[in-house]
């Protein structure tokens, strides 16, 4: 049986208890650690990689959706909130369940086994945006191209398009987008998507199943073709 | 536009009024024999136009004294002295009138004006106060019943009013995310802490009587309603902790004081969820109630910046803000300012 890591998010001892309590039912799970704010947990989650956090929404500072904004590599997340009917909303993420305090346990278990199974499965890895408001969650195998813009990283799915507050050295170095092709300075392309390769001289046009055309140069055509060849 | 549309129908009404009876002394006349179109249109004319005159300057009269704000009790003796007033008035310009008719049109019949008075004198000013009376009665009538209507109309507004602030105070207290929140912490402490779960209880039951059973009687103690306070903060510190502390300055003296109900705790409310839950590292609640040239200031002070377009600190506040209104008549006041690093609201109230 996997071992299921676990963060708990809650500015509330009280309630961190309670949560703990209710895992006790689990032996698979393990609660690597707890945070009472959304600074805290970053850190936790960032060195610690749990498989699944409960997070409360409404907290001191920074909300627990401010948090996930933050978060390149996504756990699993299960939301836990007294009453926050308007950021649970602003969601337009089916895939993220939440849980109302106090929580039932029958309500608990089904939210559990849903988590266990998703990560005990393949569970694509994913990425938590606000874009003009609203909540999505974005699977990175579905991103064909990202774009570096100032301090932001823009992510195009299909004609869609969110900002996504990070730098490409950052996505590079994250496992979850093995996937993508770092072509040059401001661009990195999901290699799942080329439709075709043109060279030119030394140097390499990719286009891509959605449309566009990325240009390589030498030595990132060279570096491609190694990669390729592995 | 209503004071313009009034006043054409003030007009539309005096002339048809004065016409209607000048006219009934022309058809008397032409009755009467010896009938004169020439002199019963002279004496249509002038009647129309002086008795608006008498009656318009008492109207302008009334209206600068504003009787027509007055209640009936301070109204009817003024209009008891009126009605003879204006009936002698009547009685001199009719007797003036008729008299200047005579002397300029029948020449052949001059009676001395002091006969003429003599004869005619008493039924001109009986007939005076008769329509004097009539004129006064349709007027006030009129005034009073525009104001009685209105009155009713703010009554009723006040009371909706009253009846929302109810309404959304019964909401406020059941502050859902207050009430899920300290129903976990319970449901928390069941397990880890019996004695402190039980206290949990009785501390969200006598909010809860106090918010949504607590009936009509709106005001109550301030020694009661610190009570609540205490309540409130008690079980906030279940949830918050050590985050959450408070000071407690009230003189002794004034637990006898008369204070709408829940309104400390709206103040103390709005301190924990816009102040202390908001940092980290929580924070101190100030409360203190003080007595000064006949008014009560109760003030809850909280560290943390107060912003003004901070939309959520409303509701409870603003429901507080038109209670207020409501139970004193706008001698009470509720204020929101920031006094360094610390935000300072204050309801300042008459004392009863």
């Amino acid at each position: 049986m996997k071992t299921i890591k676990v963060v708990i998010i809650d500015d509330e001892r009280g309630a961190r208890l309670e949560l703990l309590r209710m895992l006790n039912g689990y032996p698979q799970v393990t609660v690597l650690g707890e945070a009472a704010d959304a600074d805290e947990a970053e850190l936790m989650i960032r060195s610690l990689r749990p498989d699944l956090i409960f997070l409360d929404i409404q907290m001191p500072g920074r909300s627990g959706l401010d948090l996930l904004e933050t978060l390149d590599h996504l756990p699993h997340v299960i939301f836990v909130t007294a009453f926050d009917q308007y950021a649970i909303r602003a969601f337009e993420v089916s895939a993220m369940d939440y849980l109302m305090k106090p929580v039932r346990e029958e309500r608990f278990a089904k939210a559990m086994s849903q988590a266990i199974e998703r990560i005990g499965g393949h569970d694509e890895p994913s990425v938590f945006v606000k874009d003009r408001g609203r909540y999505h969650l974005i699977k990175w195998k579905d991103i064909q191209l990202i774009e570096s813009v100032e301090n932001y990283a823009r992510l195009w799915f299909g004609k869609n398009q969110v900002l996504f507050k990070t730098s490409l050295n950052k996505l590079e170095e994250n496992p979850d987008c093995r996937m993508f092709f770092r072509a040059g300075r401001g661009q990195m392309f999901n290699m799942d998507f080329i439709k075709s390769i043109l060279k030119e001289d030394n140097a390499m046009t990719v286009e891509l199943t959605t449309g566009e055309l990325i240009r390589l140069s030498e030595r990132q055509a060279t570096k491609f073709k190694n990669l390729r060849r592995q | 536009m209503e004071n313009k549309s009034f006043i054409s129908l003030y007009w539309k009404c005096q002339l048809t009024g004065w016409t209607v009876a000048s006219l009934y002394w022309t058809v008397q006349g032409w009755t009467g024999g010896r009938f004169r179109w020439d002199l019963a249109l002279v004496q249509l004319v002038s009647d129309v136009m002086m008795y608006i005159l008498i009656t318009h300057l008492y109207r302008t009269f009334a209206l600068k004294n504003r009787w027509q704000d007055l209640s009936l009790n301070d109204l009817w003796w003024r209009i008891l002295v009126a009605i003879p007033v204006m009936g002698a008035f009547y009685t001199a310009v009719t007797l003036g009138k008729l008299h200047l008719i005579r002397v300029l049109f029948l020449t052949n019949n001059p009676q001395r004006f002091a006969d003429f008075f003599e004869l005619n004198g008493l039924s001109i000013f009986m007939a005076g106060i008769r329509l004097m009376a009539i004129w006064l009665l349709a007027y006030h009538l009129y005034h009073y019943a525009k104001r009685e209507i209105r009155i009713s109309g703010e009554n009723a507004r006040l009371e909706l009013g009253f009846k929302q602030a109810q309404l959304d105070n019964l909401f406020a207290q059941l502050n859902p995310h207050f009430l899920f929140n300290s129903l976990n912490i319970i449901k928390s402490l069941i397990y880890t802490n019996p004695g402190s779960a039980g206290r949990g209880i009785d501390l969200l039951s006598e909010l809860l009587r106090s918010g949504l059973y607590s009936g009509t009687s709106m005001p109550i103690s301030l020694k009661e309603e610190m009570e609540l306070v205490k309540d409130y903060l008690e079980l906030e510190q279940l949830r918050m902790e050590e985050r959450l502390s408070y000071h407690l300055d009230v003189d002794v003296s004034l637990s006898g004081r008369i204070v709408p109900r829940l309104s400390v705790q709206a103040l103390v409310e709005n301190a924990v969820k816009h102040g202390v839950a908001l940092r980290k590292e929580g924070g101190k609640i100030d409360i203190s109630v003080l007595e000064k040239e006949g008014f009560l200031y109760l003030r809850v002070t909280n560290p943390g910046r107060f912003e003004r377009d901070n939309s959520p600190a409303g509701i409870g506040l603003r429901n507080l803000r038109e209670r207020l209104v409501i139970s004193y008549q706008g001698q009470a006041a509720l204020s929101l300012v920031q006094e360094g690093e610390k935000v300072c609201a204050e309801i300042k109230i008459p004392i009863q």
